[in-house]
């Protein structure tokens, strides 16, 4: 979810799961490595609280694929979590720097 | 994610895993072309996606446990396993379920019982305001049952402060005609104010108002609930009908709802009680009840009553019945509605339910003692499970799932024995329990069962997991060993002992009751029961102007019903036993002065057709009985009974001595003019009220036919009169005959309270018979408990000690050593149980003490014969593990 913020302005709201994970993979400079199962549990628990949408469709490759969407609420939610972040990392950074 | 929305997920736990499979397998295959179209081949593909994206299996668990209550489906499949578990051992499962399921129903039906009639009996708002008002008389040495006068229900209302309001109502039967069959009914006359005493609000219809209250209104009624779905089938048009009751027409102006019973259940109808206060003091012919104001309380208002009552000459100047009344020196008995209503049934109640409870205690001390020995035999598994890393928490919840599953089934079951045992309970209660026709197992009955359940899991499944503390005992225990340790006993040692006490209370108690009914019913009652119908006709006032008239009918019908085939004399009288006073006033003998600042004595009457001692089966015992003749002849004569001739004629023959009733005078100062009945015979006591009085009032009997005429002498009214028919068939059979005999003479007359004499007999002591056969079956099933417990624990201990008995053997000992060792360890541990019981009954004999007729609350005749009894069982159950233990080959009492 953090590399839709980052492409928020590019990038639908959709996100194919297919390669999302190596998506982060890629757009965080490879410093991040996750496995790409890890994302289930998230992408549950989130359409559960009704923060994504899931709808069934089929890939390019005619395969049945699960397509999820940004809800309202679900932007609500990533915009405190930014900043939350954001003001996380900034005091992390001060801490650092007057360290 | 909301717990419901987890909850709900546990249902939808297939389709979820089913979707995310495919979504999963899709994402692998997506991966796979993604390595494929870098270049890699196909196999080289396949284990790069297995590494990228992790193990499938893995990530559905977690994804699945974001979003469901995984605990639950834990806890269903431990369900799921115990139930396995427990069917793979039926006689365990069984003997447990039933065990509870007995505990359980007895217990939920007695609360049912006990919630509606002791906890709830009055369905009334604010019903702890309400409280029945009634006088005594401090001169007359009466403590209370005058009731009330009209002329104090206006002194009440007007003045009182401590009351809101007042009402004052009266009992009363009469027939309703002109639609349909007649029939008689049961009416309750009360004042408009009843309204504002009991909060009740008709279902249909309005109340009375206050105008019509007031002598000489149109007459006006209210349905009950129970007669408006009886006799007109729910119809609302019944508003406005006009009906004839006791032949005056009264129009119906509402339907009252199904919980008000007020004075009790059968009330059929309620109709104004038309007073006023131009009526002066007036009689003693009402009750009263009334509503406390906020915040005050009995005593306030008893104070306040009895300043009041001080100044009733005042209030009523000139008025000879208040003056007179206020010179026996009035005593205020007030008390809640409750307490009246309930009062002596509520402690036999309270001990019923004690005593389900401790036959609960009995059972969960039972399944207890068994679950301990189910995880004894378990403990290998138990340690096992605990050496590969099952936490204690994981090994509680395995004893947990059992205990729960099992305590539920016998909830379960439990419940549904309770609805039956209800029902039962419903129909044969005696009917002096208030709101009994009410009872049912509702909502909170059924939570009690539930929480009892809970808790019966709680107690029996918590026991076996504080045993299975630490590992290494546990290991150590289930190694092979030939003696068991010693702390291992002891609970279940306490538990045996336990058992037995509390069977021995239980026991004890009942045998108390028993003894106490036996007695009850060896009484005897002066009169014949056996094969005698006895049935009331009420002839209105409209048909039947005076007492001639009255007389003739009355002798119209006993001529036709004595012509009855299968009849053998039938009579009748203003009142029967065991019917209550009927009828009272002070009596005097001739010749015989009061010392000043005496009042006189009090005596029941009752007016009587020809035969009525005979037909009764009454023995005379002076003289002769009331004849046909008398009552043709206006004969002035009277019979009386022991009890008058015990406190008038102490060892004298009263025969030829004269009595009359006192009648008040016209006007202050003059001394009324009475009438002088001559005694001809005496004949046996019979009860008033119940069959156990301690100071019985004197009885008299005079014929009918000189009875009720104010002009003459003050009696019962023979408008009303209750027959009795003996007969050589039995009696309930001649009903169908009688109500033809009776159309015969007017056919607008009808059968009142049909019943044997037998079933009025049978009344009396209904309560006391509920209660013990109760308590009986308390009992019974405290010591089947105990016995099975005994033997239970008992035959485990043999099994468990069988090798070192197979040593025993083997090393020469007797067998019957051997046995003679194993009962004198359980019976060791009996007589300890035993001897808390004695000490609990002995201690508690108090409490049941008000319950007993004859009977002293530590009665040693029954103390011993209990514990004979339960010593001699508990030892039986002893005995036979005992037997099995010296019947042992000690080659394969080794080999085990």
């Amino acid at each position: 979810m953090r590399r839709q913020s980052i492409h928020r302005d590019r990038i639908t709201s959709v996100i194919r799961v297919g390669s999302s994970a190596q998506r982060i993979h890629q757009v965080t400079n490879e410093s991040l490595r996750i496995e790409e199962g890890s994302l289930y549990p998230a992408l549950l628990r989130m359409t559960g609280d009704k923060w994504l949408r899931a709808e069934w469709g089929t890939t390019d490759t005619g395969r049945k694929a699960r397509f999820y969407t940004i809800t309202p609420a679900g932007r609500r939610q990533l915009e405190e979590e930014e900043q939350r972040w954001g003001l996380l990392t900034e005091a992390v950074n001060r801490a650092l720097r007057f360290a | 994610m909301s717990t419901l929305g987890r909850l709900w997920n546990v249902f939808r736990r297939t389709r979820i895993d089913d979707e995310l499979r495919q979504e999963i397998e899709t994402h692998l295959a997506l991966i796979e072309r993604d390595e494929q179209a870098q270049g890699s081949s196909a196999e080289q593909a396949r284990t790069d996606a297995r590494a990228r994206f992790g193990s499938p299996l893995a990530y559905r668990e977690r994804a699945l446990e974001a979003v469901m209550a995984t605990w639950l489906e834990h806890a269903g499949k431990e369900i799921i396993f115990a139930s396995r578990r427990l069917v793979r051992s039926p006689v365990f499962t069984i003997a447990v379920v039933l065990t509870l399921a007995l505990a359980i129903g007895a217990n939920a039906s007695i609360f049912a019982v006990v919630e509606r009639v002791v906890l709830n009996p009055l369905p009334y708002p604010d019903s702890d305001r309400a409280i029945a008002l009634d006088h005594g008389s401090q001169r007359l040495n009466i403590p209370a049952g005058f009731g009330l006068t009209p002329g104090l229900y206006y002194q009440y209302s007007e003045r009182s402060r401590t009351l809101e309001s007042v009402a004052i109502y009266q009992a009363d039967g009469a027939t309703l005609t002109g639609d349909g069959e007649p029939e008689r009914i049961r009416v309750t006359r009360a004042t408009p104010s009843l309204l504002s005493v009991m909060r009740v609000p008709p279902v249909l219809g309005r109340w009375f108002t206050d105008l019509e209250g007031v002598p000489g209104a149109p007459q006006v009624g209210v349905l009950s609930h129970g007669l408006w779905l009886r006799r007109y089938g729910h119809d609302s048009a019944i508003l406005g009908r006009v009906v004839l009751l006791g032949g005056i027409p009264i129009r119906i102006i509402g339907v009252m709802p199904p919980s008000f019973a007020f004075p009790d259940s059968r009330v059929d109808l309620w109709i104004p009680a038309q007073v006023s206060r131009a009526m002066g003091f007036g009689l003693w012919s009402y009750q009263g009840v009334a509503r406390l104001r906020e915040g005050a309380t009995i005593t306030d208002a008893r104070n306040e009553l009895t300043s009041l009552i001080a100044d009733v000459p005042r209030a009523f100047p000139g008025d000879v019945g208040a003056l007179g009344n206020a010179q026996t020196n009035l005593i205020v008995s007030a008390r809640t509605l409750k307490e009246a209503t309930v009062g002596g049934v509520e402690r036999a109640l309270w001990m019923l339910f004690a005593a389900v409870g401790l036959v609960l205690l009995i059972a969960c001390a039972n399944v207890t003692n068994l679950f301990l020995v189910r995880s004894e035999v378990r403990q290998r598994e138990v340690a096992i499970r605990g050496a590969l890393g099952a936490g204690r928490l994981g090994v509680a919840r395995l004893f947990l799932a059992e205990s729960v599953l099992l305590s539920m089934t016998g909830g379960v079951l439990g419940v549904a024995l309770a609805s039956g045992a209800v029902r039962v309970l419903v129909r044969f209660g005696p009917a002096n329990l208030p709101r009994l026709n009410e009872i049912r197992l509702d909502g909170v009955a059924v939570a009690y069962a539930v929480v009892l359940s809970t808790l019966a899991a709680l107690i029996f499944g918590a026991m076996p997991v504080r045993r299975s503390g630490s590992m290494a005992l546990a290991l150590h225990e289930s190694g092979r060993t030939s003696t068991a340790s010693r702390g291992r006993h002891r609970a279940r040692q306490v538990l045996m002992g336990a058992q037995v006490a509390l069977a021995l209370v239980l026991l004890i108690a009942s045998g108390l009751l028993v003894r106490s009914f036996q007695k009850l019913r060896a009484l005897d009652p002066g009169f014949d029961a056996r094969s005698a119908l006895t049935f009331s006709i009420g002839l209105p006032d409209r048909n039947y102007p005076n007492r001639e008239a009255a007389i003739a009918a009355h002798h119209a019908i006993l001529d036709g019903l004595n012509a009855l085939p299968g009849v053998r004399t039938a009579s009748a009288s203003t009142c029967l036993p065991l019917a209550g006073g009927c009828f009272g006033n002070t009596v005097q003998v001739r010749g015989r002065v009061l010392p000043p600042n005496t009042s006189p004595p009090v005596a029941l009457f009752r007016a009587v057709a020809g035969g009525y001692f005979e037909a009764m089966g009454m023995r005379i015992l002076r003289g002769r009985a009331i004849e046909r003749q008398d009552v043709e002849r206006h004969a002035p004569v009277v019979v009386v009974d022991q009890a008058f001739v015990g406190q008038f004629f102490p060892n004298q023959n009263p025969i030829g001595e004269h009595v009359a009733s006192n009648r008040p005078p016209r006007r202050l100062g003059e001394s009324p003019e009475l009438v002088w009945l001559e005694i001809v015979g005496v004949v046996s006591k019979t009860p008033i009220f119940t069959l156990v009085d301690p100071h019985p009032l004197p009885q008299l009997y005079m014929p009918m036919s000189i009875a009720s005429v104010p002009a003459s002498l003050l009696g019962p009214d023979v408008a009303v009169m209750s027959y009795v028919v003996r007969s050589t068939t039995p009696p309930t059979g001649l009903l169908p005959a009688v109500r033809r005999v009776v159309e015969r003479v007017d056919r607008t007359l009808a059968l009142a309270q049909a019943r044997s004499l037998q079933e009025i007999l049978d009344r009396s002591s209904a309560q006391m018979a509920f209660t013990t056969v109760l308590l009986a079956i308390a009992a019974t099933a405290a010591v089947l408990l105990g016995v099975v417990g005994i033997y239970g624990v008992m035959s485990y201990l043999v099994t468990q000690r069988t090798g070192e008995i197979g040593v025993r053997l083997a090393l020469g000992a007797e067998p019957r050593s051997v046995a003679r060792m194993i009962v004198r360890q359980g019976g060791l541990v009996a007589l300890v149980g035993i001897a808390v019981g004695l000490a609990g009954a002995f201690t508690g004999s108090r409490l049941i003490d008000s319950l007993l007729y004859g009977v002293n609350a530590r009665d040693p005749a029954i103390f011993t014969a209990t514990t004979v009894t339960l010593l001699g069982v508990a030892l039986i159950a002893c005995w036979l593990p005992a037997r099995r233990a010296a019947r042992l080959n000690p080659l394969d009492a080794l080999r085990l």
